[in-house]
């Protein structure tokens, strides 16, 4: 079992699939076999750890041979569990805000101020897509070693590394937002109001991009909630959810119920980020969240 | 009261001269129209008072201070754009109040200033909406609201009607019009629109190819423009090619005028279709009747005037022209009729080619 795979992606890519099956202009059995076939395809390995959770035994036969609450009551109140739950949620928001604060004045300034800079922040933003993540946490690790030697190995370096990795899901999910808001002739409009670049971007670009906000600090959320390579590089000595799902995985001891207990672990993982996909489609609602670069660019060239 | 100067602005984009040394002087009070044809300039020259551009060389002035290294957000102007530029995420009330509150004015004075403006431009109804709910003309009027929040000095309108339809963008012109002439402010209205320019403006510059060819009250544009460019930019005229013969430029028979300074062999002459006197259809008492012979080649009625395309003759070949007279005097010309054609020298502008 891909213990990150599992647990980051399936969020992202059932909005996805959701929106395009509405596109699709295939008749309505068609469509409806097609959307039956792709959550039955997302929701069978969810369903299996479900019951895993659930079974005692789960060897040779269909079904499990019996059914208990033993795994939860463990996992719930196991504390290195608990402790790797709330280290996770604090790496994963402390790495999305910290992408949110950094990228909107970013891309703010890229798209607004000054363009040239974009093919740079572009390339920026593609390269942790283009690296594996292992390469890039063996770089920062040896860099740390020789700039930060006292910082090798804490949460701190963890939160740099993996604010890293995931900004690229908040800048393009915020760029597209901007596209689609035309924040260039706002930030002109709002400028000719005599509003400074602070009160710019805090009344009027942040208020007009909040579905590419929640949508991006979401996504970089799950990236770093669900990321392994790096946390075991430079993060050794922490205990994440990542990392104790391969702890699990790597000890095979199923008669202690530790394959039980990662089934658990991943189902909690799976709700929180469910939980938070579903409040990021509450809040979008009715408007369409645009990832990808360029979109909506064929609004900005009025006027002119 | 402050009014605007442009003292030799260029700017350039690329190889492009979007401004070419441009000079205007725009009087306290004044609404100045920039009319011209799509990509000569117009929007380029309106940023460049905002400090949206920054010209390559030459100075902005707004009343009698340099800005051209002001920042736009210090600029004392307004602006309305083409397109409704209104915060959408804003009310209609809280887009007008915005440029007071960026400039933390007392909430009390916001509250008045701002029902003040929203009834200026007619909004109070529609104040709490947001930009979604309310149509094209409301907008562009909170847009203006918004724009004069601040008592700027001086307003910036860059097309702002061309989004709308005909009916609302009459009325609306004139609403601007009232508007600004009971603020008292100083405007620049871009337009490519000549008869809403005509309508709205003290003054009309006439650009082209990010150059000001002309500027001058709607009615000295209409009756004499400067240049080639400006006579068949403005209003609509009959344009004729002719040959510049004994330093006259004519067509026999219906005007005769010495040819401009520094013309070669050709020429091209303006006039205007009401100015082509037509004298009814040639009768055989023989009484002589006098212009240029020419053949009513199509009538059309456009109410209260009708226009003739007519085919002159005058021996070195056809001549087109149109004429537009009153409908009660063209009711006897009918099509292929033969008629005489007069145009009092006076009226007509000869350019060289
Ligand atoms: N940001 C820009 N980059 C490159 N070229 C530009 C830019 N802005 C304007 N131009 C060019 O400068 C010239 C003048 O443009 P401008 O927008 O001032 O024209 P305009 O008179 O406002 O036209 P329109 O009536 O179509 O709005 C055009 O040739 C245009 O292509
Ligand atoms: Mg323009």
């Amino acid at each position: 079992m891909a213990v990150d795979a599992a647990t980051s992606r399936p969020p992202a890519t059932e909005l996805l699939g959701a929106r395009r099956a509405g596109e699709a202009t295939l008749s309505r059995v068609a469509k409806s076999l097609f959307f039956g076939a792709a959550l039955f395809y997302l929701c069978v390995p969810m369903v299996a750890v479900l019951i895993y959770s659930f079974s005692t035994r789960w060897t040779a036969n269909v079904l499990p041979d019996g059914y208990t609450l033993e795994w939860w009551q463990q996992t719930l109140s196991n504390p290195r569990i608990q402790s790797a739950f709330s280290t996770s949620v604090m790496l994963a928001t402390l790495t999305a805000i910290i992408d949110i604060a950094v990228v909107v004045p970013a891309a703010y300034w890229s798209r607004v101020r000054n363009p040239h800079i974009r093919p740079v922040v572009e390339l920026a933003a593609a390269i942790p897509f283009a690296l594996p993540y292992i390469v890039i946490a063996f770089g920062l690790m040896q860099f740390s070693g020789i700039a930060a030697p006292q910082y090798q190995g804490t949460f701190a370096l963890l939160v740099a590394g993996h604010a890293a990795i995931a900004f690229p899901f908040v800048y393009w999910a915020v760029d597209g937002a901007m596209a689609a808001a035309g924040i260039e002739r706002l930030s002109e409009t709002a400028e000719a109001c005599g509003a400074s670049p602070f009160q710019i971007v805090r009344r009027i670009v942040i208020p007009n991009i909040s579905p590419g906000l929640v949508t991006g600090g979401l996504l970089s959320f799950a990236a770093s909630f669900g990321e392994f390579a790096m946390a075991q590089i430079i993060g050794r000595s922490l205990d994440t959810v990542p990392l104790w799902s391969a702890e699990m995985i790597r000890s095979y001891s199923d008669t202690a119920g530790s394959y039980n207990r990662l089934a658990v672990v991943t189902l909690l993982t799976f709700l929180l980020l469910f939980a938070l996909s579903a409040v990021v489609v509450y809040w979008n609602r009715g408007q369409t969240v645009r990832l990808l670069p360029g979109a909506g660019a064929a609004r900005t060239g009025d006027g002119r | 009261m402050s009014g605007v100067s442009l003292v030799g602005v260029s700017k350039s984009y690329g190889s492009v001269k979007a401004l070419d040394h441009v000079s205007i002087d725009v009087c306290p009070g004044e609404l100045l129209a920039l009319l011209g044809p799509s990509g000569c300039g117009k929007t380029t020259l309106l940023r460049c008072v905002a400090g949206l551009e920054r010209p390559d060389k030459g100075n902005v002035e707004i009343g009698q201070r340099d800005m051209t290294l002001v920042p736009t957000r210090d600029r004392p102007i307004g602006m309305v754009f083409q397109s409704y530029a209104l915060f959408p995420n804003l009310t209609v009330r809280k887009n007008i109040s915005f440029p007071l509150e960026v400039r933390r004015r007392p909430r009390k004075e916001i509250d008045e200033r701002v029902d003040e403006l929203l009834d200026l431009v007619r909004l109070s109804e529609q104040a709490e909406r947001y930009p979604k709910q309310i149509s094209g003309g409301q907008a562009q009027r909170c847009a203006l609201g918004r724009a004069l929040a601040a008592n700027p000095e001086v307003l910036l309108l860059d097309e702002p009607l061309s989004a709308l339809d005909a009916l609302v963008r009459g009325r609306l012109r004139d609403e601007i019009r009232r508007i600004q002439q009971r603020v008292g402010i100083t405007a620049i209205y871009v337009t490519h629109d000549q008869s809403e320019a005509m309508a709205i403006a003290d003054r009309v510059a006439v650009m082209n190819h990010g150059r000001v060819e002309q500027i001058a009250r709607p009615d000295e544009i209409y009756d004499m423009p400067a240049t080639q460019f400006a006579a068949t930019f403005v209003g609509s005229r009959n344009a004729v090619e002719l040959d510049v013969r004994n330093g006259r430029v004519a067509i026999p028979g219906a005007f005769d005028i010495p040819a401009p300074e520094g013309t070669g062999s050709r020429a091209i002459a303006f006039f205007r279709p009401e100015d082509v006197r037509v004298s009814g259809p040639a009768t055989s008492n023989g009484r002589e009747a006098v212009g240029m012979p020419a053949r009513v080649e199509l009538k059309v009625f456009l109410g209260s005037t009708t226009r003739l395309h007519l085919v002159g003759q005058n021996g070195a070949g056809p001549i087109s022209l149109y004429s537009d007279l009153p409908s009660h005097s063209a009711r006897e010309i009918d099509e292929g009729a033969l008629v005489h054609v007069e145009i009092d020298p006076a009226l007509v502008q000869a350019f060289p080619l």
